[in-house]
């Protein structure tokens, strides 16, 4: 009791402390580090593996594969998202460009023999190769015109690849990972830490110069220029950033699921590019974290969640409309996606946080 | 290395090698200015750094101290400091309550239910009965608290009374002192390895720029065109032809430095197209524009590309409002600061220390640029949605980033009112002189020209009219023409 009357009597008295030398403070700047939140996504990953290795019923394998499945479209889409968001490049090619990481890696792996150091070095070569080649393009063709382009680029691609081989087929026993053998399981902690890397490195990026010169593009091409931004430079990084992220993406896809008929699957057609673009315009296509919560409501969704309701497994058309009416009202009241709606949402809380101590402590109205 | 780039540039003259030793040169100076700036940053950010952490120990000791200096209270004060703010809050409390009995009879006698003055009466009520309610809740306090408050105090009495309040606080500051000392002496060590490190570097950078500078020296062929004493931007016979239309044709004026350079013109008469052909945006059709740098070095920029003209220390705002909108006002200065990072894209990536360096750099100058401009407050603000005369700001507060030799101001004034463009006549005089550049501006309000220009063209249809003072333009007969029409 009576140190609780110290404790009040201190309060009354003590100076505020400076500021960030409380614990809190501190905290927050930890927590406000973009990487350092994305090592704490990595670590929650690990956790989950970590639980299902112990017991399959509690985390059951199907919610691995999702979480693994939704990383490896979210590294194409926070690729999408530096190409639309940051530079204001439309692209409607990436599963073209998936399609040469897939490609590359069975070639190389599977074929070669190369281990997958190898197969990564070779998918960001050529890769980025192509990169450069549409971003060249992108510097003549602007808008719907370049997006369509691209389209045909990914049509081109797709058609050219299945003529190589209709079916991607791996088998794990041979593949050496950094000298060390894998199995189907222990892909998911390669795609994580892929992804956990590639999600650093790309939000170090946007918030550099190279981000903010991308940001400048995407608003005004003469400002940018008259501030002595090459538009060349940076509508190339664009793509070769879009590009290798597609191609990593497509390597990743093809460990996780090592068999796939490529003249019957999804994966290479429009279908792909478009659900990207929507997980990117959903998420909000200037905020990492939302591209990946985007992602998820796409890709990972309906494996985790709606597909133990009762409703949704009977009727999986209505996932299918669902996803297209949040677009709708992203696109008409959300622009900014999923991370304006969570900025709105906090401001709005604090604004009337504010409103009630105003009400509570202020002067008498 | 080094004599091998140098045989080759030698050898090549302008071609691809003199590109990757300029490169070079540019390079390492941007990186030897930049160690040369970070090392006052770095040494404030340090002695900021340990300052804080002297205060911190400090608010700990004296939160420590004042919990002493209960003891040292006589025990009715320490008793009512420490009781108080649990009674405030039933206060409060006790007051929301009576604040909700307010707008129920407030409502009830809107509709009638009882008349104004019982809702009176019962407000009333309700206001003695709170006060009852805090008076009776003191009470209940205080006996119910006393006796622990008064146990625990005697005991603390006891205990601190071997040592005298005097005493108490003569340790402490001693304390505090050796902290602060020992912190200081450790603050110093630090400045002094990093000092040290960094003129290290400095150096070392210095001493690159120096070799390729002189590999520059040996193998630029500079413009052998003589300007006009103290011209800085001479603009000779140039024509800009859109198909037939003949927008700017045959112009020839000089810009002197230091001077503020007005050029005006009835609407589409090639103002414009002119800062343009200047700034590179349209490659001239014939003619040629003269430059002459910071360095004193006489240039031609129909050779530049128009993101290179920024290099060159030409800056421009533009008709219509470009501010980056989606980033804040000092993200905007940053990204006109550009071509003054050097880091490459694997340092920015990865967000290594020379980043950091750069960016603590760039900010302070930065922020130096915003209080010239009056544009602190706004700093964390995004540029989307302020007001017109704030991005006109924004817009020029950009151009000065750039350490500048030439700046070219598109219609600065336009859309602004009366005072405001009195305040930005005032602005550019300043920035001319403060900064030490010379200004080219377009403007239609003709109050402004008049008034801050020190010589001015006039031109129409893309052809000159009449240069000089602004005496001399307003009695020429040609502009008044251009301007009025002819009388028949």
């Amino acid at each position: 009791m009576a140190g609780l009357l110290k404790n009040d009597y201190l309060k009354a008295v003590a100076p505020r402390p400076p500021a960030g030398f409380t614990a809190l403070s501190r905290l927050k700047k930890f927590f406000a580090q973009p990487a350092n939140q994305f090592l704490i996504l990595g670590a929650l990953m690990l956790v989950l593996f970590l639980l299902n290795k112990i017991n399959s019923n509690l985390v059951p394998s199907s919610i691995i594969n999702a979480v693994a499945t939704t990383f490896i479209y979210a590294t194409v889409a926070i690729g999408f998202c530096l190409l639309l968001g940051y530079s204001g490049l439309a692209s409607l090619g990436t599963a073209g460009f998936i399609g040469i990481g897939c490609y590359t890696g069975f070639y190389m792996m599977e074929q070669a023999g190369a281990t997958y150091l190898v197969a990564l070095l070779t998918a960001l070569a050529i890769s980025l190769a192509l990169g450069i080649v549409v971003g060249f393009i992108s510097l003549r063709i602007e808008g719907i015109y370049l997006a369509i382009l691209t389209l045909g680029l990914s049509e081109i691609l797709r058609n050219l690849l299945m003529a190589l081989s209709s079916t991607i087929k791996i088998s794990l026993a041979n593949i050496k990972l950094f000298g060390v053998k894998v199995d189907d399981k222990q892909v998911f902690l390669l795609i994580v830490f892929m992804f956990v890397v590639l999600l650093i490195l790309t939000g170090n990026l946007i918030k550099s110069p190279a981000g903010r010169a991308m940001l400048a593009m995407k608003n005004s091409t003469s400002a940018a220029q008259a501030m002595g931004i090459s538009l060349m430079k940076y509508r190339l990084l664009a793509f070769v950033i879009s590009t290798v992220y597609a191609a990593v993406g497509g390597l990743m896809y093809v460990m996780l699921i090592p068999n796939i008929t490529t003249s019957t699957s999804q994966l290479f057609t429009l279908a792909t590019s478009l659900n990207i673009l929507a997980a990117v315009i959903i998420g909000g296509s200037k905020s990492l974290w939302g591209t990946l919560a985007g992602t998820f409501i796409i890709y990972g969704l309906n494996a985790t969640v709606l597909n133990r309701i009762a409703f949704f497994s009977k009727n999986p058309a209505i996932i299918v409309i669902v996803t297209g009416l949040l677009l709708i009202l992203v696109v008409m009241f959300y622009p900014g996606g999923l991370a304006q709606m969570v900025k709105g949402a906090r401001a709005f809380i604090k604004r009337k946080a504010a409103a009630i101590r105003r009400r509570r402590y202020g002067d008498e109205d | 290395m080094a004599t091998r780039i140098k045989q080759f540039a030698r050898d090549k003259g302008k071609g691809i090698k003199f590109y990757f030793v300029s490169a070079l040169h540019r390079h390492n100076g941007g990186r030897a200015r930049l160690y040369r700036d970070f090392a006052a940053t770095r040494s404030l950010e340090i002695e900021n750094k340990y300052a804080a952490k002297i205060d911190a120990f400090d608010y700990n000791l004296k939160r420590e101290q004042l919990g002493a200096a209960l003891y040292d209270f006589d025990e009715e004060t320490a008793f009512n400091t420490a009781v108080e703010p649990v009674i405030a809050r039933k206060k409060t409390a006790l007051r929301l309550k009576y604040r909700a009995r307010r707008e129920t009879l407030k409502r009830a006698v809107t509709k009638g239910k009882i008349t104004e003055t019982a809702a009176a009466e019962a407000l009333a009520a309700a206001e003695a009965e709170n006060e009852r309610l805090l008076g009776a809740f003191r009470e209940r306090l205080t006996d119910r608290r006393r006796a622990a408050f008064t146990a625990e105090y005697n005991a603390a009495r006891s205990s601190a009374g071997r040592l005298s309040a005097d005493d108490f606080d003569a340790a402490k500051t001693a304390q505090v002192l050796a902290y602060a000392a020992r912190q200081k002496a450790r603050c110093a060590q630090k400045k002094e390895v990093f000092v040290r490190r960094n003129s290290a570097r400095t150096a070392r950078y210095e001493r690159r720029e120096a070799r390729y500078l002189n590999i520059l020296r040996n193998t630029e062929t500079a413009v052998s065109v003589g300007l006009d004493d103290g011209a800085v931007l001479s603009v000779r016979d140039l024509c800009m032809y859109f198909g037939g239309i003949k927008a700017v044709d045959g112009l020839n004026f000089d810009v002197r430095k230091g001077e503020i350079f007005g050029l005006i013109g009835p609407n589409g008469a090639g103002k414009t197209t002119v800062f343009n052909c200047i700034t590179q945006f349209y490659k001239p059709t014939r003619g040629e524009i003269y430059f002459t740098t910071k360095e004193g070095k006489v240039i031609l920029l129909n050779k530049e590309k128009v993101h290179d003209v920024i290099l060159r220390g030409i800056v421009r705002t533009f008709q219509n409002v470009e501010v980056i909108k989606e980033v804040s006002v000092l993200e905007n200065l940053l990204i006109s600061a550009h071509r003054q990072y050097t880091s490459n894209l694997f340092e920015q990536m990865l967000h290594l220390p020379v980043l950091a360096a750069e960016e603590a750099v760039i900010k302070a100058r930065a922020l130096k640029v915003l209080e010239f401009m009056g544009l602190l407050p706004y700093m964390d603000w995004y540029a989307f949605g302020l007001p017109y005369g704030v991005l006109k700001k924004i817009e020029i507060a950009r151009t000065l980033m750039n350490n500048p030799q030439l700046i070219i101001l598109d219609e600065p004034a336009a859309g602004l009112n009366d005072t405001e463009t009195a305040e930005l006549s005032k602005l550019i005089r300043r920035i001319a002189k403060e900064y030490d550049c010379t200004i080219l501006l377009v403007e239609h309000d003709m109050g402004l020209v008049m008034e801050v220009c020190d010589r001015i063209l006039a031109i129409a249809f893309g052809r000159m009219l009449a240069i000089g003072t602004a005496g001399e333009i307003q009695a020429d007969k040609s502009v008044q023409a251009a301007y009025l029409g002819v009388d028949e």
